[in-house]
């Protein structure tokens, strides 16, 4: 199968007046089989957008290669642009323009013929809900609406790879939704789909492969299973008591929860360790009083996340 | 549509949404040569002297102020860039697939075609209103010229534009390099006359080449061993220009 994005041992260094050097990538590497749906994930200065930058061309790594469907975006940068769509985290619209014109305007910058992108115009503003206003300034728009229209933009093109940089940023959940659904749709007809995300959930539900950066560095990479298998030390518990009286939180006080939510004869609960032990203390607990319910599942994303993230520091 | 035109629509596009700043960029050059052209010719009373030729100040200046409208009009283009960096375009279409020389070669296209105008206007304005004896058969010469020079100002101002990220910055060195430009040239005044270090300054700046190129064009004066090294040097400058300005996009982010 054809790679989209290849990266090798990406890294990239600021030098900046007022410190010293900032490594906002350090040796990164990835590969993104065409077709898929791969999310990097990561804290703020995690280095996703500078990821980004560099595979949008906008900015040079200072060491290593990254490639889009076989072009190196330092080399053949022209030939790599060609095969992508970006939308950068940053709002990017032509502010004294009508939506119109801006669809109109990036389609031709993208080598669509006068005909198409009129055509496509209307099935894209159908789509993102813009038909009625095709013709007001952006500048009138609020924030979310220009971000609509930003991620509005890469439909009206049939480029091989989207990269998206936090794109949903600032969306409607309805917007976002439909968003996610336009994503997987693209997939599912061969594009490759590039997404950076603070917002795991997203990633959960969308991505195929997953990439957990912290400082620049790889914290962990592979599907959500193996993420999953990677943090197996960590269980998420749900249990439901018969008796409401008992004081929960010190009956469960044994376990060490990591995380502890009580409400009435209900308990919510992360707890980190050995599966065995946390088998024979739940056991133990069932001996002093009646659990009628219990549940014991695998970490969210977002526990993995955290956990990794919380490991490195 | 390919990589030029698209941009050079898109620059159409976005200056006629402000049908007053194309309509000064158009009227400022005709106010400057009626105010001072006339005011300056009535007060100086002798005519400035040109490779042996003699003419009135108005008919001296209006190449000066062809001068004047390419470099405003690349000035106010070159500025678009702020503009853009502030609605995060710039760095959208850093990942557009076009060159870095087709963007600045798209964004100058369609404010080239506002400098020939504004130079025709100038020039029909000084030969009907102002008597100037204006050599039409040399407007092929002043719209290349016209062409080249707004280029290569623009060129010049986009690095600048391009590199600095505060307005104020740039419109300080815009501001600089409108004083030092213009008054170290030939755009007011013959440089026979002026002191030596002045005149050495003054053939340094690609202004004077320009003005004497356009000198030539419009009133057919000049020594042509002369204007042969101006016009290359202007092209050079010019090429430089978007050599710097495309190195500057290069390292844009």
């Amino acid at each position: 199968m054809t790679n989209a994005i290849e990266v090798e041992d990406l890294r990239k260094s600021y030098v900046s007046k007022a410190a010293a050097a900032v490594t906002a990538l350090d040796g990164v590497s990835f590969t993104v089989p065409a077709g898929h749906i791969y999310g990097l994930l990561g804290p703020n200065g995690a280095g996703k957008s500078t990821t980004v930058k560099i595979l949008g061309t906008i900015a040079s790594s200072t060491s290593g290669h990254a490639r889009i469907f076989g072009f190196d975006v330092a080399r053949a940068s022209l030939d790599a642009r060609r095969r992508m769509a970006v939308v950068l985290q940053q709002t990017a619209s032509e502010n004294l323009l009508t939506i119109q014109d801006n669809l109109l305007i990036y389609a031709y910058l993208h080598g669509v013929s006068r005909h198409d992108a009129r055509q496509r115009v209307k099935h894209v503003a159908e789509e993102f809900e813009i038909g009625a206003r095709l013709n007001d300034t952006v500048q009138e728009l609020s924030l979310g609406t220009k971000r609509r229209i930003q991620v509005a933009k890469i439909f009206m093109l049939d480029t091989p790879l989207i990269i998206l940089d936090e794109a949903t940023t600032g969306m409607d959940p309805l917007m976002k939704r439909r968003v996610m659904e336009r994503l997987r749709l693209e997939a599912r007809e061969g594009r490759t789909i590039l997404l950076t995300t603070q917002v795991l959930s997203e990633a959960e539900e969308l991505c195929e492969t997953i990439m957990i950066l912290d400082k620049g560095r790889t914290m962990a990479s592979g599907t959500l299973q193996e993420l999953r298998k990677r943090s197996a030390q960590i269980f998420r518990v749900s249990l439901s008591f018969a008796d409401s009286t008992v004081n929960l939180e010190g009956l469960l006080g044994s376990l060490n929860a990591a995380e502890l939510q009580v409400k009435g004869r209900n308990a919510e609960m992360v707890i980190h360790g050995e599966q065995a032990s946390l088998l024979a203390k739940l056991a133990e607990i069932s001996r002093t009083v009646t659990i009628q319910r219990f549940e014991v599942r695998g970490p969210t994303l977002e526990e993995i996340f955290m956990n990794l993230v919380e490991e490195s520091r | 549509m390919n990589g030029v035109s698209a941009i050079f629509y898109r620059d159409y596009r976005q200056r006629m949404t402000n049908i007053g700043f194309v309509f000064w960029d158009l009227l400022a050059p005709l106010a400057y040569l009626t105010l001072f052209g006339v005011g300056f010719e009535r007060m100086m009373g002798t005519a400035p002297v040109v490779s042996g030729e003699s003419f009135g100040y108005t008919a001296f200046l209006v190449p000066g102020v062809l001068g004047m409208v390419t470099f405003s009009v690349a000035m106010n283009t070159s500025w678009g860039f702020f503009m853009d960096k502030e609605s995060g375009i710039f760095y959208e279409m850093l990942t557009y697939p076009i060159t870095r020389p087709q963007i600045l070669i798209g964004k100058i296209g369609f404010n080239v075609l506002l400098a020939l105008l504004g130079s025709v206007l100038v020039v029909v304005l000084g030969r009907v209103a102002l008597q100037v004896p204006v050599r039409w058969d040399l407007l092929p010469v002043q719209s290349v010229v016209i062409v080249i020079a707004t280029s290569g100002w623009f060129f010049l101002f986009s690095t600048f534009a391009i590199a600095l990220n505060r307005m104020d910055a740039f419109n300080t060195v815009t501001s600089a390099a409108y004083i030092l430009l213009m008054f170290f040239s030939s755009m007011f005044y013959p440089l026979d006359d002026v002191p030596a270090w002045f005149r050495f300054l003054a053939y340094l700046n690609p202004m004077t080449w320009q003005v004497d190129l356009l000198r030539f064009a419009v009133l057919g004066v000049g020594t042509l061993r002369v204007l042969l090294m101006e016009a290359a040097a202007l092209v050079a400058f010019a090429a430089v220009c978007l050599g710097f300005a495309v190195r500057t996009l290069n390292r844009a982010n």
